[in-house]
């Protein structure tokens, strides 16, 4: 019988977890200022020496094909796009957590990285194709965090992944998440809720790690990001990019209709550019030594 | 013990004894297999999505991606290896085509890729002599080209063989 977990165990873990570097939680308060610039995200980088090497290393990477080597910070991060200045501090500082391997879902080393890079192309890419007034890059940082609750409740879930895969099958329980609940007491998303609560991140981020499952249970104002980023989730899952054995045993909550558009062959095509940004994206963060 | 590892949209064969083609994490998408027992070939192609139609440019590119290119692109490769032209003889399998819990028509891509690609192989009168397609859960899949034999695993359960 596993045990329930409380409120002071994810204390205890979000503790022995380090904290967000300043200069990413500058980038991640800047990025959600609807009223910022480039200019600003630039400057926060500038001060931070080992993110800017990050950056030049990531620009400069074989997956993005350039034939002269950009050596401006300015012009690395025009190339980039802010999103991936936000998704380069976050994955670094957040490395303990995205390389952890995920036993208690029966996952791979990297899994929830992957995952998390894939959601993040896919929530931008359901914004862009929709018409959504959402800002994608928003969407993007969103994505990369959705699931960042896994990491801390993975160890707690340790051992349990067949005998939940058999419990859903008999219609015992009704998906992943109410398994969490029954297994340990503590979803994947309440115990991400703690972490970004511990780290200050903005609302609408946190608002997306709490209700990425549930979306329709998130405040009224930013229901449309949410449910935007549980699209993206899906369709990393559908892309066969899941964390393990919990993998496509969440449910859609077709309720996203009211905010967003989606027809089938919109669907298709952004399975289509998710499959080749994710797979840019991946090969240029692992050859310049980010989170794998 | 060798293998061929095919991605996304990828196609191939083999008829070299102790080689293995593989595919990984089929979510929505499916692998096609053909298994050739006059020349003891096999082949295997991952399909992501049904048509073509929603990019001609990247369906030249990568044939695999869509039901529609991939199976031809496929057939084409196997005849290098002595096969028929039209899989004549030829053994079908089907894995894959997964959906998420609860979904609705738009998502359903598991689904159809997998009628899409019963259609064209329809067309060329064949069909599938077993299948492992649906559910709400990945597959990783393996043929042996000595044995024929297709093993499936997916996180959190025991391997299984189609």
């Amino acid at each position: 019988m596993t045990a329930k977990i409380s409120h002071e165990d994810i204390q205890k873990v979000i503790k022995s977890v380090p904290l967000l570097s300043a200069s990413a939680n500058q980038l991640l308060q800047t990025s959600t200022d609807p009223d910022h610039d480039l200019v600003h995200i630039v400057n926060i980088v500038k001060t931070d020496a080992t993110l800017t090497a990050r950056v030049l290393k990531v620009v400069n990477s074989a997956a993005f094909g350039l034939i002269n080597e950009i050596t401006s910070l300015d012009r690395a991060i025009s190339y980039l796009g802010e999103r991936l200045i936000v998704g380069i501090a976050i994955g670094d500082c957040a490395a303990q957590l995205f390389d952890k391997q995920l036993k208690g879902y029966e996952g791979e080393h990297g899994d929830l990285w992957r995952h998390d890079l894939r959601t993040a192309i896919a929530s931008r890419e359901v914004v862009t194709q929709s018409s959504s007034k959402i800002n994608p890059d928003l969407a993007f940082t969103a994505g990369l965090l959705h699931d960042i609750g896994k990491a801390l409740i993975s160890d707690f879930l340790q051992g349990t992944a067949s005998e939940v895969l058999d419990k859903i099958e008999n219609d015992e329980i009704s998906d992943y998440l109410s398994a969490e609940e029954e297994m340990i007491g503590f979803d994947h998303p309440r115990a991400g809720y703690e972490l970004a609560l511990a780290w200050k991140l903005p609302g609408a981020i946190t608002e997306v790690i709490r209700f990425h499952h549930t979306p329709s249970e998130a405040k009224e104002e930013l229901q449309e990001l949410v449910y935007a980023v549980h699209l993206g989730d899906n369709i990393a899952m559908m892309g066969g990019c899941g964390t393990g054995a919990d993998s496509m045993h969440y449910k859609l909550d077709p309720n996203y209709t009211k905010f967003i558009e989606l027809k089938p062959d919109v669907l298709a095509n952004i399975m289509l550019v998710v499959n080749e940004e994710f797979d840019k994206l991946e090969r240029s963060f692992s050859e310049s030594g980010e989170s794998n | 013990m060798s293998q061929i590892i095919l991605g996304v949209g990828d196609y191939g064969a083999s008829n070299s004894p102790g080689e293995d083609v593989k595919t990984f994490a089929l979510g929505s998408c499916v692998s096609v297999v053909l298994l050739d027992p006059k020349t003891r070939t096999v082949g295997m192609v991952h399909v992501a999505l049904p048509e073509s139609s929603i990019n001609q440019a990247k369906s030249r590119e990568k044939p695999g991606y869509f039901a529609d290119t991939g199976i031809p692109a496929l057939l084409a490769a196997m005849v290098k290896f002595g096969c028929n032209p039209k899989g004549k003889g030829m053994v079908v399998k089907l894995c894959g085509g997964a959906n998420v819990m609860d979904t609705n028509d738009t998502f359903q891509i598991g689904k159809r890729n997998a009628l899409s690609i019963k259609k064209i192989l329809w067309k060329y009168g064949m069909g599938a002599v077993s299948e492992d397609l649906g559910g709400n859960f990945s597959r990783t899949v393996t043929v042996s080209v000595d044995t024929g034999e297709i093993i499936l695993s997916s996180p959190g359960r025991p391997n299984w063989k189609l």
